[in-house]
């Protein structure tokens, strides 16, 4: 009875909401969008405007036609929709703002809630896809409008950029030494009509709407100087570019790496369609940086203002394994990584804390191998623990720390492999927020406290075979890696890897080979952390010097080009570097660098380990050259020459080299 | 008749009360935050970066569901990248963000199916995860980001190169 009465006073109050607010049940809607016919059956009205529900199979349809995705959970307040642009559009319940890419703009009502399904205002969702709901006669239509034109570039070369509210199809209509038409059909526009530029030989574009307001026809002209040259169309997510070349110069590549920062002369750059009168579109000021409110969570001090002190670390055995207890006073944050068995290493940073006492590097007894305690930089504590066998961990804040509960002989495969927690009360420490990884130091890496920071178990990696490199040709049997025409990436590694070890053997050094042939290293088919970890293996139980992995890269367009090398650990990166500095001299791709990164290989290897990208596959000028044995054989060569260097300046201690 | 006076006297203030509640009720902080957004550029080392507005928290929304759902909003535009026309490393076509959870200083993201095709170098996704993790760690709180795709975390992707089943950090590149 009481549920009763409380139903209906719940269901008094929703009609009296929805009263409130203007919002009426509507029917169904039908709408004709390119060749389809689509019908919007989770229908409502507010504010005298037409709401669609989100779960209508209907919009999801038409979003998929559009290839946009929609985001939205149960509870949520925020459905995010991506364009294919692509751009975000968001709106949250309950509140009239949204916003489209950069764009804030007031819907005609705040998207509201009728059961658990949200309602969205259907006119202002379609403008910010740059779809026009129009009326013709008895017939509704969404119409995909033009919704920006850009020409990107400066002096000789341009690239024309058009997106609209679906993928452009253009038709040439007529082509002459001074002008060329495109036809979009199906596409409205209301942009300006005209815009004078100055880039790749272009003079201007006229664009003109013909056609009904259902099915109507957009003009592009673009006039240019006498010797320019201009590509075909073509297509990326949907837009339409057309490179352009002046005085006869070659118009660019698709999506060409040199117009990423080059400035752009936009008519109309990348906004929604017009907004309806009603509507207050903001720009530049809404998004000038301003100070987080107070109150936001995103204001809250991150960090303890005093550094925790990390003090004694010691070992307790118990009846099944050993305790290790971490003293710490004060604040920090605390995270844990153990590798994967049968790998018996683990680690614990104690972030925002220095270190009280003197560095540790003691061997222990069963199941701990070892402990190394180090202050790794300057706000964190790392202490390492290596086990003697298989050992399951538990850490755990205490009164005076932490404790670490190591058992003995546990199967833990699969047990957590990280974790964290706080000491006294903080709840996080951000890292510092650098935009671009910063290039390391020359000497960086090289230090025996660098590598005992980074490295652990051993205080610094001596190889038991200081003359073995474990040369790894990556992918290989059912794993092609990339593939470009005839060429395989599995096939080219293999080749650039033999080339390599024919070269290393005859200047005397031992080479072993993750695979000798085209075959999975691990298993056919398996999982890419069984086939890296095999090959991590193949190094790591030979005790090797170096490991070198080789690829080939690709990119979804033929921009990125040049040599790369891949490094994962400090004591990485002298070797890298000088693979670098050998590589570059005349090899005649761009030469990318030495570049970090959390691959797999090199992360998990004992030795300094690199991942050398020969060279792009999906760019033609790249592709010629892994195509061309001579190019190989010379990349191998300085390969060879650069281990050569780096054995020369890096002897392993007490090794007889 | 005086029943009926205090009964409409009652109603008034109650009426006055409401009203007045409606117009001094608290209101959302007019404040912003702005949030931004980070891809790989072509030439595979640096980022280039983007602003978006960060709502403020809205009536009843407390600090865990706002950081939430600013991690869910970053997320979607890191993986949905710049306009088409700006020259970035971009997930596979098709990649979107299925959900967002935030425990402690990590971030969750569960990525759709079609990150899994990837074009086969490191270039790509070594950007494409570099631009994510650089997003959502510039919030304020979130240090970490553990992938996970179709809600299954992944130790690589398949013909993968990058270590995926442990949270990725800034520190990482």
């Amino acid at each position: 009875m009481t549920f009763r009465f409380a139903g209906r006073i719940g269901s008094a109050f929703v009609l009296l909401a929805l009263l409130a607010a203007g919002i009426a049940r509507a029917d169904t809607a039908s709408y004709q969008f390119l060749t389809s016919s689509i019908t919007f059956t989770h229908l409502s009205k507010a504010a005298g405007t037409l709401a669609v529900g989100i779960d209508d199979p209907a919009l999801q349809g038409f979003l998929k036609l559009t290839g946009a995705t929609l985001t939205w959970h149960p509870g949520e307040r925020y459905v995010l929709i991506t364009s294919a642009q692509p751009q975000v559009i968001s709106f949250s319940v309950g509140d009239r703002r949204y916003d489209v890419g950069q764009i804030s703009a007031t819907a005609s009502f705040a998207p509201f809630l009728v059961g658990s399904e949200v309602y969205l205002p259907f006119e202002d969702l379609m403008r910010s896809l740059s779809i026009a709901p129009v009326r013709d006669g008895s017939i509704n239509a969404l119409v995909p409008q033009l919704a920006s034109v850009d020409v990107q570039g400066s002096g000789a070369q341009a690239v024309l950029v058009a997106h609209a509210g679906t993928k452009l199809v253009p038709r040439l209509v007529s082509d002459s030494p001074d002008h060329v038409v495109y036809e979009l059909n199906g596409i409205g526009s209301d942009l300006p009509g005209s815009r004078s530029y100055d880039a790749g030989g272009i003079r201007s574009i006229d664009i003109t709407s013909t056609g009904s307001a259902r099915a109507p026809k957009t003009i592009l002209t673009i006039a240019y100087a006498p010797g320019t040259r201009h590509d075909t169309p073509h297509s990326q997510r949907g837009d339409m570019e057309i490179g352009f070349g002046a005085n006869g110069s070659a118009p660019p590549l698709t999506a060409a790496a040199a117009y990423a920062s080059a400035p752009s002369q936009a008519v109309a750059a990348a906004a929604p369609v017009q907004a309806p009168p009603q509507q207050s579109v903001q720009t530049t000021p809404t998004f000038a940086p301003q100070p987080a409110p107070v109150t936001s969570p995103l204001a809250e001090p991150a960090a303890s203002a005093s550094p925790a002190a990390v003090g004694a670390v010691d070992v307790t055995p118990t009846a099944d394994g050993a305790t290790v207890t971490i003293a710490v006073t004060g604040n920090a944050h605390f995270e844990w990584h153990r590798l994967r068995a049968p790998d018996n290493r683990f680690w614990i940073d104690v972030q925002g804390a220095q270190l009280a006492g003197a560095a540790k590097d003691e061997t222990e007894t069963d199941p701990l191998a070892s402990v190394r305690v180090r202050q790794i930089d300057p706000q964190t504590v790392r202490v390492a623990l290596s086990f003697a066998g298989t050992a399951s961990v538990t850490v755990s804040p205490s009164a005076t720390g932490i404790a670490i509960a190591v058992g003995r002989n546990e199967d833990v495969a699969d047990a957590p492999r990280s974790g964290e927690g706080s000491v006294g009360s903080v709840v996080s420490v951000n890292e510092p927020q650098t935009l671009v990884t910063p290039v390391p130091p020359e000497d960086y890496g090289q230090t025996p406290a660098d590598q005992n920071a980074w490295k652990f178990g051993p205080a610094a990696y001596i190889p038991t075979n200081p003359r073995l490199i474990v040369i790894d040709p990556g992918h290989g049997g059912s794993d092609r890696g990339a593939v470009r025409g005839s060429y395989s990436e599995a096939d080219l590694n293999l080749d650039f890897a033999k080339r390599l070890q024919a070269i290393l053997i005859a200047r005397g050094w031992q080479v072993q080979m993750t695979r000798t042939t085209d075959v999975d290293v691990f298993a056919p088919n398996d999982s890419a952390h069984d086939e890296l970890q095999a090959r991590v293996n193949v190094a790591n139980n030979a005790g090797a010097r170096l490991f070198i992995s080789i690829h080939c890269n690709s990119f979804i367009n033929s921009g990125p080009t040049g040599t790369t090398v891949y490094y994962s650990k400090p004591a990485d990166v002298p070797f890298a570097r000088q693979l670098d500095r050998s590589m570059a001299a005349n090899l005649g791709t761009k030469d990318d660098g030495i570049v970090k990164s959390k691959l797999y290989v090199t992360l998990h290897t004992n030795m300094p380990a690199v991942l050398i990208e020969t060279a792009f596959l999906s760019n033609p000028e790249d592709l010629a050259k892994l195509a061309n044995p001579d190019w190989r054989e010379r990349l191998v060569t300085d390969v060879a020459d650069g281990i050569d260097l780096y054995a020369q300046q890096n002897p392993v201690q007490g090794a007889n080299q | 008749m005086k029943a009926t006076r205090s009964v409409l006297l009652v109603l008034i203030l109650a009426a006055s009360l409401a009203a007045a509640w409606w117009f001094f009720r608290p209101q959302p902080q007019s404040a912003q935050g702005e949030l931004t957004v980070y891809y790989a550029k072509l030439d595979g080392s640096s980022l280039g970066q983007w602003s978006v507005s960060v709502r403020p928290p809205q009536p009843g929304e407390g600090a865990a569901e706002h950081l939430h759902n600013t991690a869910l909003y970053a997320a979607v535009q890191a993986v949905a990248g710049p306009p088409s026309d700006v020259q970035a490393v971009r997930f596979p076509a098709g990649t979107h963000v299925l959900s967002a959870s935030v425990a402690g200083p990590i971030v969750t993201v569960d990525l759709s199916p079609e990150v899994a095709s990837q074009t086969g170098g490191s270039f790509a996704e070594n950007g494409e995860f570099k631009g994510l993790v650089y997003t959502l760690t510039g919030i304020p709180g979130i240090n970490a980001v553990q992938i996970t795709v179709s809600g299954q975390k992944m130790e690589s992707l398949p013909g993968g190169h990058l270590e995926l089943d442990v949270p990725l950090r800034r520190s990482d590149w």
